[in-house]
């Protein structure tokens, strides 16, 4: 497959500290990854090497084949959102990404119009030549998402890019990310799980500095293997429902109060499970929700 | 875009942002005032010189100061007061005539041009570098080219108020000197301003070359302002110290590293020491500038 980023045993230390321990991952070309790990693993130490901000102890970087970042391969072609950045305080908004588009390599037209489009869309298109000092931090947040997008890079690093909007803005921010899909290579790491599923198709989970596990969102989820059957209550006999379908496995998870079924799609489909499985939960319990797939944070959870 | 074309543009930005920031304004009016103060007290000064010469000489007595300076400059106390100013007799001779505000605003911007540059350039760099701002620039550009647009944004500030304190002086000299200004005074002092302007970039390099250095603006300013007391220290040093013999032979060569060495340069008429002078203090600037960066390339942002 072909990457848009590839990095190799990546090695960071602060003192006697590794804040990357021989990270390697491969970010698909076009492909939104969330990068998911606890605090401290290196997902912001990763995009900040990526990008060229910190200078790595070892390990390889391959950034759109032209190698670690070098501003005159990778100008205009790499965005990132960094973390704990403050904007230049006494600029405007549209002149700001105006100046950062022309860096990039726009021409002015193009910068003009690219900085004004991505601020309309971030919905600061009434505070396009307010001081950033005086925009509220959420705002602050949206100027810096729409300078990633100036210019339409190949990739964009975007570190925690929905904390602190408020709940329309993230929705909006959401769906903004979601229309990317397939046509820039996004990376996004985030503690919220639940944004990382609905926007990403691909998942890195990254520990101490490490990758522990890179795949598609549908194999970590399992959409294509398994489904979820929300219960009203714990079926009776287990067994019953086992030999209703022998060709799945079945687990029950007590806490959620569900039932998971999981199948090779190769196999059979899930509406043949349906089918047999349905009635003989339904002669036990109520059947409240039935959804394909797992969802992240149990399938992270599980495996952290 | 070229790499002069992105230092261009981050030049022009860093200039619009700086004429915004209010400490730089602050800095640059308070320049202006301390410019304007200083014409208006020195006037007061030239004033009263001049009438004591007056009554000593017994010439036709006048409201105005600067009327007699031709008689001034014939004064002993006058040329002893000047030739402490020019520190040597080339630039005593090439500064004879001169118009003595002219002088007093030379004295003026060139003594206190050093301080203007590390208040108002000395924390722009570590001041993105501590808030992160440098981050959204740098993947957008080299850090060559916007350590060089940062450098030349703030010459452009610094040129700005130079310019805006002549003016400022020039105003005050044109109104107190009712009658007796000559014509061209006003393109004296700006072109004092501008060998000002000169003098300020080996400042300004090492300013920003500190900048570079450290992720808190507050000790950036420090060690600038540290920096300037010590090329200061070194250069009256210098001065003192040097002979012709022995170790105090070698001397001057540690005068190639300060700019106060190389400040008489630009009092001279003539072309040759003013060019010399000029490239000196401009390679000297850089040198600094460069030496800052040579760090600043290697650190993570």
């Amino acid at each position: 497959m072909d990457n848009a980023i590839v990095t190799t045993d990546l090695v960071k230390r602060y003192g006697a500290r590794k804040a990357l321990d021989g990270l390697t991952l491969r970010v698909p070309r076009l492909a939104v990854l969330g990068l998911i790990g606890p605090n401290g693993a290196g997902k912001t130490t990763w995009m900040m090497s990526v990008a060229g901000f910190l200078h790595l102890t070892s390990g390889t970087i391959d950034l759109l084949g032209g190698g670690p970042f070098d501003s005159d391969v990778h100008r205009g072609r790499i965005t990132i959102l960094p973390q704990d950045s403050e904007l230049p305080l006494e600029s405007r908004p549209l002149e700001l990404l105006i100046h950062y588009g022309l860096l990039q390599g726009l021409t002015p037209p193009e910068a003009r119009k690219s900085a004004r489009a991505m601020l309309t869309e971030v919905h600061l298109g009434d505070r396009l030549n307010a001081p950033i000092r005086s925009l509220s931090h959420g705002m602050r947040k949206r100027v810096m998402i729409a300078q990633c997008f100036i210019g339409y890079p190949e990739v964009v690093l975007l570190d925690e890019p929905l904390s602190g909007l408020d709940p329309r803005e993230v929705a909006h921010m959401r769906s903004f990310l979601t229309r990317r899909r397939g046509q820039q290579t996004i990376v996004i790491s985030s503690h919220n799980l639940h944004d990382i599923e609905l926007m990403c198709d691909h998942v890195a989970f990254v520990e101490s500095g490490r990758t522990v596990r890179l795949a598609t969102l549908e194999e970590i989820i399992g959409t294509a293997s398994t489904l979820v059957y929300g219960l009203d209550a714990l079926p009776e006999n287990f067994a019953a429902l086992a030999e209703a379908v022998p060709e799945a496995v079945l687990t029950c998870n007590e806490e959620t109060c569900e039932l998971i079924c999981r199948y090779d799609p190769r196999a059979t489909s899930p509406e043949a499970i349906n089918a047999k499985l349905l009635p003989a939960l339904m002669a036990q319990c109520g059947v409240r929700t039935i959804a394909q797939g797992s969802n992240l944070e149990a399938e992270y959870l599980k495996r952290i | 875009m070229s790499e002069l074309q992105q230092i261009w543009r981050v030049a022009c930005h860093e200039w619009f942002d700086a004429l915004r920031s209010r400490r730089a304004l602050v800095v640059l009016l308070l320049y202006m005032a301390a410019a304007v103060c200083n014409m208006n007290w020195s006037i007061n000064l030239l004033h009263k010189l001049e009438s004591e010469l007056v009554t000593v000489l017994q010439l036709p007595p006048s409201e105005h100061a600067g009327v007699v300076s031709t008689t001034l400059w014939k004064s002993k106390p006058f040329q002893r007061i000047m030739k402490q100013m020019a520190e040597n007799n080339q630039v005593l001779q090439d500064i004879t005539g001169k118009h003595p505000v002219e002088l007093i605003y030379a004295w003026f911007a060139f003594f206190y041009t050093p301080l203007l540059v590390v208040l108002v350039a000395g924390n722009r760099i570590s001041e993105d570098l501590g808030s992160g701002a440098v981050r959204y620039a740098v993947f957008r550009t080299s850090r060559a080219c916007w350590t060089l647009g940062k450098f030349f944004g703030q010459a452009l500030m610094i040129g700005l108020a130079l310019v805006l304190s002549g003016i400022g002086a020039y105003a005050i000299a044109k109104y107190r000197l009712a009658g007796s200004g000559a014509p061209d005074l006003f393109l004296n002092i700006l072109q004092w301003s501008i060998r000002a302007w000169v003098f300020s970039i080996p400042y300004l390099g090492l300013a920003m070359g500190l900048s570079l250095l450290t992720k808190s603006g507050s000790k950036a300013i420090v060690m600038g302002i540290i920096a300037i007391t010590v090329c200061f220290v070194i250069a009256i040093l210098l001065r003192h110290f040097t002979a012709d013999t022995g170790w105090r032979a070698y001397l001057p060569y540690l005068g190639l590293l300060v700019p106060d060495a190389h400040k008489m340069d630009l009092w001279r008429n003539s072309l040759a020491p003013l060019v010399t002078g000029s490239f000196y203090l401009t390679t000297l600037g850089f040198c600094y500038l460069f030496t800052g960066y040579a760090f600043f390339r290697r650190r993570d942002v």
